[in-house]
């Protein structure tokens, strides 16, 4: 396997400004100050396929093994344990990653992935925050590709190499969702469903969303999720809202419109009718008569 | 047709369930919520989804089974799960969340209270144990702890009390909520001056006290237009879950006590009177005037098997968390009773009754070479009931009973309910069609005492049809035994180790 440690700017990389840098690396030598602890503002992945690798992530200390991945998300800092890079050979791929004028992070254009599965992806890379896949041993012929089709840069390579992306992608994403194991332990998968869907509640969340995050398909995550909270997803989601919105409505403070957006409405009519359907009150009406003085 | 409708509060979910007037089960439905843990000590939950799962489950499950029947509701009673706390503002409305019965924040408050001669008066008169769990302990620790908190509660309420004063206006807490929350006076059924005294307190921070089958005036007209329910219906405020439960299981009068296995369980008799334990170990609370439900609770039941399912449970096939627990049932099936010689001591989350230690931990004992996975299962199970045994010893210092009544999730498998029976030597009951849970029973029983169908609750209690499906084995007993006094010596004798383990794992 040639080598190679490719930056933006080079000619292999014209064809894919997304690629901040690419690199298939055997180390045979230690050198101070090869691999300094920085925080990045890139997406990065880096794939271990021989040797022990001594890393700081987010602060936090990690050895890596043969086949083991580690995400670095954009403003965490990373680098050797000892400021230095390891003996061994190393695989890493470094991507463009900000949020749009909306905030919400992107892949961009070069995906062939949906807008719905992307937005999937994301949710779940973000939400999961996890450094270390352990054992993904998938990834191994991905990086491999990738490597190739750059040196080789035959017919079709742009496409060959941004659809392995995205299969890396995918790989990372299930992977990630397994982890949360939901069949072993389904009321913690769900206990952290509900913390994410709590801790962005304005969110617009679909099913796929949602299933996701728990790490299971659609019918199933939706038998499950009946079978233990007595509701489907999407009902279980609007008693979260209309619970929140109850909070607030108790709040003398907040606008009524404030509060249909914040707690996920589309509108404050869309607001008013789901709370009076399953309340009997406006919000309003329910505002002025449930503050009940307790002298 | 008539029906009496009940509703549970319980502590994961709520569950609505619907009786004919001869007690036949209409159906039911059940709506989950949360219980976060922002702190390895905090247990809370939010009481605004638990009254919008309770008014959604409500409303869909009216509109399912019972208004399209044409069946009339003539009463509806609640019930809910012991000793929550939630701090309510000068509007009524919640400070935070409601901190739930497993919420062990105030364990350094309680402990304090226990070591002390007003600890010790306090037990006698409130009948409640000085444990983290208590109202009083919980209430102590925003005094201490979270003064901003503490000093913008007006009220600090029960679940079940906010929940009724949403649906009806109206602040109440029924006796036997009020008797598990370590500020009433059992005895005399008023607030304790003492207990509040500790708290920081007055009675006006507290509902007011009401009967059990006490009924507010009415519903609010929009809650009456949204369920489609006249407001002749009478409202009963009900009891606790654990008195209900007793109720439910037909365990009412001398000679009997109940076993329920839930994720956490029970041991309970009933009696006219109050037992006063030396050593603090069991509680006394209130169904209705005059009526004691007298037991001991145990942190460690379902919770436990879960566990072991889950960490060495067969899950290649594509199991499910249920079909597990089952498959691992199967296999304790196959060894004999004692495990050969392998012993556990279930303790993975402290215990209370009869030890009151939160520092307990789990223990595998008497491992050898010959031992396989197939004992470990019959050994957490037979460890679990062990402890039940434990409780079940402790009443029986006090007042003896000949058979049990076992209910609970749990107590449907018939390894564990003949385990139980060879373990206690006594015949275990479980309910006929066993359809509906025991607090639903309860509820119905009790509102149809109230509304003259029975002369007094004996009478309710006695309608209840039990099986004497499972008879103990003497040989087994025998076994269990000799097995039982190693259990109980280890979890004397590793007092101090517990607290040294404690201390390290929470260090880490």
């Amino acid at each position: 396997m040639n080598q190679n440690v490719l930056k933006r700017d080079c000619k292999e990389l014209h064809a894919f400004p997304h690629i901040i840098e690419f690199a298939y690396k055997k180390n045979n030598t230690i050198q101070f100050d090869s691999l300094k602890r920085e925080t990045s503002e890139f997406l990065r992945f880096y794939y271990v396929i021989d040797g022990r690798f001594d890393w700081m992530i987010d602060n936090q200390h990690h050895i890596l093994y043969p086949g083991d991945l580690a995400i670095i998300f954009p403003g965490q800092s990373f680098g050797g344990e000892k400021d230095l890079l390891d003996i061994g050979t190393v695989s890493w791929l470094q991507l463009e990653f900000r949020p749009n004028h909306s905030g919400t992070f992107e892949l961009g254009k070069w995906t062939r992935l949906n807008e719905g599965e992307c937005r999937n992806i994301i949710k779940i890379l973000l939400i999961n925050q996890t450094s270390i896949l352990p054992m993904l041993k998938e990834a191994a012929t991905l990086f491999q590709t990738i490597s190739v089709e750059l040196l080789k840069q035959e017919i079709g390579f742009t496409a060959r190499i941004n659809q392995t992306i995205d299969e890396l992608f995918i790989l990372i994403a299930r992977q990630l969702s397994r982890q949360n194991n939901a069949r072993r332990d389904f009321p913690k998968s769900f206990l952290k469903l509900e913390e994410s869907l709590r801790a962005d509640l304005s969110h617009h969340w679909t099913v796929e969303e949602m299933a996701a995050i728990v790490g299971l398909g659609i019918t199933a995550f939706t038998e499950k999720v009946k079978n233990y909270s007595g509701f489907s997803p999407l009902n279980y989601l609007i008693n979260i809202r209309i619970s929140e919105a109850i909070k607030l409505l108790k709040r003398p403070d907040v606008n009524v419109t404030d509060i249909a957006l914040d707690t996920g409405f589309y509108s404050s009519q869309h607001f008013a009718t789901t709370f009076k359907k399953l309340t009997g009150y406006t919000p309003s009406e329910f505002r002025k008569k449930n503050i009940t003085p307790t002298e | 047709m008539d029906c009496i409708v009940t509703i549970e509060i319980g502590t994961g979910a709520i569950r609505v369930t619907a009786f004919d007037m001869n007690s036949s089960l209409l159906g039911s439905a059940k709506g989950s919520y949360p219980t976060f843990h922002a702190r390895p000590d905090y247990s809370e939950q939010d009481p605004e989804q638990i009254f919008i799962t309770m008014l959604y489950i409500l409303k869909n499950f009216l509109n399912e089974k019972i208004h399209p029947q044409k069946h009339n509701i003539v009463s509806i009673c609640f019930s809910s799960a012991m000793h929550s706390v939630l701090p309510i503002d000068k509007f009524g409305a919640p400070i935070g969340n409601a901190m739930v019965w497993s919420d062990n924040r105030a364990k350094i408050e309680a402990e304090d209270l226990k070591n002390s001669e007003l600890g010790k008066s306090l037990y006698k008169v409130t009948g409640t144990p000085l444990h983290a769990m208590s109202p009083l302990n919980k209430i102590t620790w925003l005094k201490n702890n979270d003064s901003e908190r503490f000093k913008a509660s007006k009220k600090f309420l029960s679940i079940k009390a906010y929940i009724i004063q949403q649906l009806t206006d109206e602040y109440v807490i029924d006796h036997s909520v009020a008797s598990a929350t370590g500020f009433l006076n059992i005895h005399q059924l008023r607030w304790e001056e003492e207990a509040l005294k500790r708290a920081g307190i007055t009675k006006q921070h507290l509902p007011e006290l009401v009967s059990v089958l006490y009924s507010p005036k009415s519903l609010k007209k929009e809650y009456q237009t949204l369920l489609g329910l006249h407001d002749k219906i009478k409202i009963i405020v009900g009891s606790s879950d654990g008195c209900m439960a007793t109720l439910g299981a037909g365990v009412w009068g001398d000679g009997k006590a109940t076993i329920t296995i839930e994720e956490s369980g029970a041991v309970r008799v009933v009696g006219k009177e109050v037992i006063q334990d030396e050593q603090q170990r069991i509680f006394n609370y209130i169904l209705t005037e005059g009526n004691y439900v007298t037991g001991g609770p145990t942190n460690n039941a379902g919770s436990t098997f879960e566990w072991y399912a889950k960490q060495f449970g067969d899950f290649t096939r594509d199991y499910e968390l249920e079909e597990c627990i089952e498959n691992m049932i199967l296999d304790a099936a196959k060894v004999s009773p004692g495990s050969e010689g392998l012993i556990f001591l279930p303790y993975l989350q402290g215990e209370r009754a009869p030890m009151w230690n939160p520092n307990a931990r789990g223990v595998y004992f008497g491992l050898n070479i010959k031992h396989e996975l197939k004992h470990f299962v019959r050994a957490t199970i037979e460890g679990v009931l062990f402890a039940f045994y434990s409780i079940g010893k402790t009443l029986q210092e006090h007042r003896g009973f000949k058979s049990l009544s076992a209910n609970g999730t749990y107590a449907s498998f018939p390894l564990l309910t003949q385990i139980i029976a060879d373990i206690f030597n006594l015949p275990v009951h479980i309910k006929m069609n066993s359809g509906s849970d025991s607090v639903a029973c309860g509820g119905f029983l009790l509102s149809a005492t109230e509304l003259g169908m029975y002369k007094s609750l004996d009478e309710a209690a006695q309608k209840v049809k039990l099986l004497a499906n499972f008879h103990p084995d003497f040989h087994n007993h025998s076994i269990y035994m000799k097995h039982y006094e190693i259990f109980e010596r280890l979890g004397v004798k590793l007092h101090d180790e517990f607290a040294a383990i404690a201390r390290l794992q929470q260090d880490t």
